[in-house]
């Protein structure tokens, strides 16, 4: 795992070793998967908000808007009902795994993704979906005309949708267990359930530097981010 | 021939195009004239395939445009060309915007491949593009960022969008009402290039001057339909019609 | 669980390229072929985790069965829930009044007696209520009372809240006031808490051990281990799920998981885990003499059952 030459100054702590990393790799694993789920989800809701009107849009929007403040304790308690063995989703064994972390941190992100998208949607200029339309493009090509237009707006969802995502600690540790093996290599320890557990124990220096590594993360995210969207790659 | 017969359309109860008929053959260029509001825009998407109108028909070499199939639709659709009055360029390169006509037309194998060749950084800009920014004189402006072009240079790609393609016909909504008198001339120099190619093209404008300049045959709109088409020469020179006649010299104002 | 039931029936190479390369499951041997591969969950206490005892001696069961085990600290009233809803295979706490209501109705079978340490009441060196040395904890609690001494209580339905409670109804005291917090937390944030306060507060010996190094309390009631009253021994039971109330529950390796960590092996390792040079958990489970009582509920008997 090439995280493992990122974190070179947790080497001398009392962590063990391979513990660290493995938490940064689940975290990042479980917000990443969320957060691409839920951007995929997004969109098409944001496109089909954007431009159609249909009975019940205002509902679906306050149902978005309400999802935004939602308590991520309580998003947990919803999945973890869901996925319990006498839930719905029960037969699927998914009670504290890293799958039903995925889907709590999905119904966390989704609602600002949308929000946020739908707002860069709208913002996109009518004349210009009028363009795309005129030079032969199809409905989906002026959807995606619409997307590549909105793209600082959508990137911006994302980020927003990935830091609630991964700093997220209520709903990954009710559905998740903060689960280790007994080497200490996480199975559904996340970085904000580890720093959680530190806290508990109070061991506050430790829950520091592992808030310091989430912290980093986040920050080398956006920059990521932010980069990709300067350079070539999407202007071109 | 784009044929327009008896077409209306209302926006809710304004009636804005009322029973307007109207011939557009390859090669000529139409000018549709008429003050502010009166239709002209409403007319051109009407043309364009843009708006389903709620009465006449429209027809393009003879297919009934709204009885056909929605895929038929979008082949006739992609045989015009529409500039709009604003530029409305995409937030990309130059040579991007040019080329979206023909990207759009690609299949997506292709399109998948041309977009992963770009991301690569090795793009040749097709033939069609580069001809067409020759023609508005831009060909220099290639990798250029849209969103830094003046307003000129904007509403010249815009034009060059349409053109790349190669349509058959080419619809242009005072596509010069922004511009100052050097990018004006540009613009309609292209105009004449696109009929000499044999393109159809029809140029809604308040400036009659411009109309006079560029077109072979002349629509004015009035309020109710065009009170006359007919040629240039003989439109301004020698009008039937009352109304015609005031409008052009100026006694008629709205 | 049919997650299980696949994992079995692929293999253990499959389950470590399939489960996203961090279960390592420590043991490359196939020939325990009855359970090997699977996950046992076991949900469990913070303060037997956050010891740090479970990862210490769960290695050694896991290369025996070539197992996994998932672990779940969760407090003693989570705990006992998760298992009642079939989300775990087995359970360990602290609360034998729960621990007997989980069993009586139905959840719970095979209990046995596994260990135990004992609770502490811990203030600051200054004891402003005069406790220190006190052979009674409910007089000591009545003290706290009467000074209005602060006192940090976990308020969290823990264990050791639970325990806490039952106390001062043994003392005879409501408490309430300005001088006594719940707090909702954990044993260790407990412990800071009322170190930053001068407070005093009932602790569990093994939370109180592993963080004593960093805080200035100190134990003013001692618990049975040292020679203080019985009421504030700490025993641990371990139950399996009943498979039939749950059928998925993972029976056979929660019965291999209890016949482990109640074998004079497990159980020696558990009396030589140690913090800080300390014993922190005294094992129950060998004994020469019987001990019916700890497959039952308390009190429980076949004659008042067959009545
Ligand atoms: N989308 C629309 N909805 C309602 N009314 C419209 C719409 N577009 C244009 N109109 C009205 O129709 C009339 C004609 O507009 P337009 O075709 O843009 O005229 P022109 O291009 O000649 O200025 C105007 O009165 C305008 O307000
Ligand atoms: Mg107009």
């Amino acid at each position: 795992m090439p995280i493992e030459s990122a974190v070179p100054l947790l080497l001398d702590n009392p962590f063990q070793r391979g513990y660290v990393p493995s938490i940064v790799y689940v975290s990042l694993y479980v917000s990443v998967i969320a957060v691409t789920l839920s951007t995929l989800v997004s969109l098409p809701i944001g496109l089909v908000m954007g431009f159609t009107q249909f009975p019940g849009k205002q509902f679906v929007k306050s149902v978005i808007n309400t999802g935004m403040g939602f308590p991520s304790v309580v998003v947990g308690l919803m999945v973890l009902f869901a996925v319990s063995n006498q839930g719905p989703l029960g037969a699927l064994d998914l009670i504290f795994t890293k799958q039903a972390m995925i889907i709590s941190q999905f119904v966390l992100a989704t609602p600002p993704i949308t929000a946020i998208s739908l707002a860069a949607i709208t913002g996109v200029d009518e004349n210009v979906r009028d363009a795309a339309r005129a030079l032969g493009g199809t409905r989906l090509d002026v959807a995606l005309v619409v997307i590549k237009e909105a793209r600082y707006g959508i990137a911006t969802a994302v980020l927003a949708g990935f830091g609630r995502a991964i700093s997220e600690v209520g709903s990954v540790l009710i559905v998740g267990g903060n689960i280790t093996s007994a080497d200490g290599i996480s199975k559904t320890r996340t970085l904000t359930t580890a720093i959680q557990l530190e806290a508990r124990q109070g061991r506050y220096e430790t829950a520091m530097v592992l808030g310091a590594v989430l912290v980093t993360i986040v920050l080398l995210v956006n920059a990521i981010v932010v980069r990709l969207g300067e350079t070539g790659a999407m202007n071109r | 021939m784009i044929r327009l017969s008896n077409v209306s359309h209302s926006y809710g109860v304004e009636q804005v195009v009322d029973d307007v008929s109207l011939d557009v053959e390859p090669g000529e260029v139409v000018a549709v004239i008429g003050p502010s509001g009166v239709g002209k825009t409403t007319l051109l998407r009407t043309m364009a395939l843009f708006l389903e109108p709620d009465a006449g028909t429209v027809a393009l070499d003879g297919d009934a445009v709204w009885d056909a199939a929605e895929d038929e639709r979008l082949a006739l659709r992609r045989r015009i060309g529409m500039v709009f009055q604003e530029a409305s360029l995409f937030d990309a390169s130059v040579a991007r915007n040019v080329e979206y006509g023909l990207r759009v037309r690609q299949d997506w194998r292709e399109r998948i491949r041309e977009q992963l060749r770009s991301l690569a950084g090795s793009t040749n800009p097709a033939a069609a593009v580069e001809d067409a920014l020759e023609v508005v004189g831009l060909a220099d402006k290639l990798d250029q960022q849209a969103r830094s072009l003046s307003g000129g240079e904007a509403q010249r790609v815009s034009f060059a969008r349409a053109l790349a393609y190669e349509p058959s016909y080419l619809l242009l909504d005072e596509p010069t009402s922004d511009l100052d008198p050097r990018n004006t001339g540009l613009i309609e120099e292209a105009v004449f290039e696109a009929r000499d190619r044999g393109i159809g093209v029809v140029v809604a404008t308040h400036d009659m001057h411009q109309a006079e300049r560029v077109a072979d045959r002349v629509g004015v709109l009035l309020g109710d339909g065009f009170t006359e088409v007919g040629p240039t020469e003989r439109i301004f020179d020698d009008p039937s019609d009352e109304r015609t006649r005031k409008f052009i010299s100026g006694e008629l104002v709205y | 669980m049919q997650r299980r039931k696949f994992l079995q029936g692929v293999g253990l190479a499959a389950v470590a390229s399939t489960a996203g390369c961090t279960q390592i499951t420590g043991s490359e041997s196939t020939e325990a072929a009855g359970v090997s591969g699977e996950t046992l969950t076991l949900t469990t206490t913070t303060s037997t985790y956050d010891t740090g005892l479970l990862d210490a001696i769960h290695s050694d069961f896991e290369e025996m069965y070539g197992v996994t085990v998932d672990a779940v600290a969760q407090g003693t009233g989570a705990a006992l829930e998760s298992a009642r809803n079939g989300d775990s295979d087995v359970v360990m706490v602290h609360a034998r009044g729960l621990e007997d209501e989980f069993m009586r109705n139905g959840y719970g079978i095979n209990r046995r007696d596994l260990m135990f340490n004992d609770f502490v009441i811990v203030g600051p060196t200054s004891d402003p209520a005069g406790i220190e040395g006190s052979s009674s904890a409910t007089e000591a609690l009545a003290t706290i009372a009467e000074t209005q001494s602060a006192f940090v209580s976990r308020g969290d339905n823990s264990g050791t809240h639970t325990k806490e409670k039952n106390l001062w109804e043994a003392a005879g005291v409501d408490p309430g006031g300005d001088w006594y917090q719940e707090i909702g937390a954990g044993m260790g944030e407990a412990l800071n808490n009322a170190n930053q306060q001068g407070a005093y507060t009932l602790s569990d010996r093994g939370t109180y051990i592993s963080q004593r190094s960093e805080i200035d309390l100190t134990i003013l009631v001692q618990g049975p281990i040292e020679g203080g009253p019985e009421i504030l021994a700490n025993p641990y039971g371990i139950m399996a799920v009943n498979p039939g109330v749950h059928d998925n529950a993972n029976y056979d390796l929660a019965m291999a998981y209890i016949g482990w960590i109640t074998s004079p092996g497990a159980q020696d390792a558990i009396s030589n885990y140690e913090m800080n040079g300390e014993q922190l958990f005294y094992p129950e489970a060998v004994s020469e003499e019987p001990n019916f009582q700890q497959y039952v509920p308390e009190g429980w008997s076949s004659d008042s059952d067959s009545e």
